[in-house]
């Protein structure tokens, strides 16, 4: 396999990318020289100098391409609202393939592969292979319900998998409206067998947070090497059973106590996705070590973009497309437009108290998709603990039972 | 020639497709563990270094 991209230069300095252990590292302008690269007229300007977020980055880290919108599961939550009949006008190999190639000239590092269930697809392998030829490091999310032996046969392509799973047994069943998670755990035992970097997504429910305690245990139990926490969005079919679904407030102000303990507890390393920023927040860890962990709230459109499975760039896999739908392959003509992304590059033009918080410029405002379906996308995440004290008169309250 | 700062690390890779997932786990230990692993990487980042 060809090697990952190593380098790229950024305003700020350059991103450096290391295979093991696997990170990204951001590094100001003086560290890049040392390491031997020059940055010439995109060095220009002193004040960019080590200020990551003060511009958009010259591509995304990552790309999340929904290869498909074809699944036969029928969770009742799916942010896709994936069926056994997927989209109309589905992208095929050729297609893919083609924004691989994009992706790749405008720098991007990684793919996040999902659908739909992206497991079925008969040339997952070849899409797979060829990002590997052009240096980017193809990881995949499968429901592990269809597929398997498919993606048994390509998974040494893949730089992480994750299965998703939200509940043990049949905690299972009440997050997605039906019991699959005998056929899903099957699925982790087999690809645990062939791959260590084996995972679980979970979507987090008010249903299922008392009971992550569980899925801790069991990612321990079957050797994981994590657990990625995803908060409940209201984005396609999940936007019918939004407000039954969504943890609560005091669920969201509890989250990171409850995640750290948990992955302290079971020795799991534990991920939360881009939205959960305003509840890591909450919590006061400081900002330099929220910064130097590289905990950003909402990079659509900047540190990540999507794509649909017709192969319509997006922000983000929740958010509608721009107008004009650009595709994902024409993404090298559409980056540096002014009105590119709208809403999700125009953060910095936020309301109280978001304007005056010290973590904005990381958070940014929490999820701009929670903001849009309570009806103003530009508005502060209505769900931020800082925000409804903000809205209730009251002082935040100072709480770090876990970090030391 | 200054010796120049890491910003940060952005440890892991992600697989979800929905969501920029990061690792959150060294909030455990909190800002001094962090300031020990830095120059690990800085170490690494060195010895590994790239051609252009």
């Amino acid at each position: 396999m060809t090697r990952p991209r190593a380098v790229r230069l950024e305003a700020f300095g350059a991103i450096v990318q290391l295979e093991r252990p696997r990170a990204l590292v951001f590094v100001d302008r003086d560290y890049a020289r040392g390491l031997g690269h020059d940055g010439g007229a995109l060095w220009s300007r002193p004040g960019d100098d080590g200020a990551i977020g003060a511009r958009p980055l010259r591509a995304p880290l990552e790309a999340h391409l929904q290869l498909t919108n074809r699944c036969d599961a029928g969770c009742r939550g799916c942010y896709t609202a994936a069926t056994p009949q997927g989209a109309a006008g589905e992208w095929g190999l050729e297609e893919w393939k083609r924004a691989v190639d994009a992706l790749a000239d405008a720098g991007v590092f990684h793919l996040a592969l999902g659908g739909g269930e992206s497991a079925v697809l008969p040339w997952l392998g070849d899409l797979a292979r060829h990002a590997r030829a052009r240096g980017l490091i193809p990881n995949l999310t499968t429901s592990g319900l269809a597929g398997l032996d498919n993606l048994l046969s390509v998974v040494e392509l893949f730089g992480q998998i994750n299965v998703s799973i939200d509940g043990v047994g049949d905690a299972y069943a009440a997050t997605r409206g039906f019991d699959g998670f005998e056929r899903a755990d099957r699925a982790v035992s087999r690809l645990r067998r062939a791959k260590k970097e084996i995972g679980i997504n979970v979507v987090v429910t008010r249903h299922n947070f008392d009971r992550l305690d569980e899925l801790f245990a069991y990612a321990r139990k079957r050797r994981l090497n994590e657990v990625e926490l995803l908060r409940f969005k209201p984005a396609g079919r999940g936007e019918r059973v939004y407000s039954e679904l969504r943890c609560s407030d005091e669920q969201h102000r509890d989250f990171l106590p409850t995640v750290l303990k948990l992955a302290r507890r079971h020795r799991v390393r534990v991920r939360v996705d881009c939205s959960y920023t305003p509840m890591i927040a909450w919590h006061d860890p400081g900002t330099e070590l929220l910064a130097k962990l590289a905990v950003y709230g909402c990079t659509g459109g900047d540190f990540l973009i999507g794509a649909k499975a017709s192969g319509v760039m997006t922000a983000c896999s929740f958010a509608a497309p721009p107008p004009g739908k650009p595709p994902v392959d024409a993404i090298g003509g559409y980056w540096e437009r002014p009105e590119a992304f709208g809403a999700f590059r125009t953060w910095r033009d936020a309301a109280e108290p978001c304007r005056s918080c010290p973590y904005h410029e990381l958070c940014r405002g929490g999820c701009r998709v929670v903001s849009a379906a309570a009806g103003d996308e530009r508005a502060p995440d209505p769900e931020c603990p800082r925000v409804l004290a903000h809205r209730a008169g009251q002082a935040r309250r100072v709480s770090l039972p876990v970090l030391s | 020639m200054k010796r120049g700062r890491i910003l940060a690390v952005k440890w892991g890779l992600n697989p979800n497709s929905s969501s920029l997932g990061v690792d959150v786990t060294f909030l455990l230990f909190g800002a001094a563990f962090v300031s020990l692993v830095t120059p690990m990487v800085g170490a690494l980042l060195r010895f590994r270094r790239t051609p252009k």
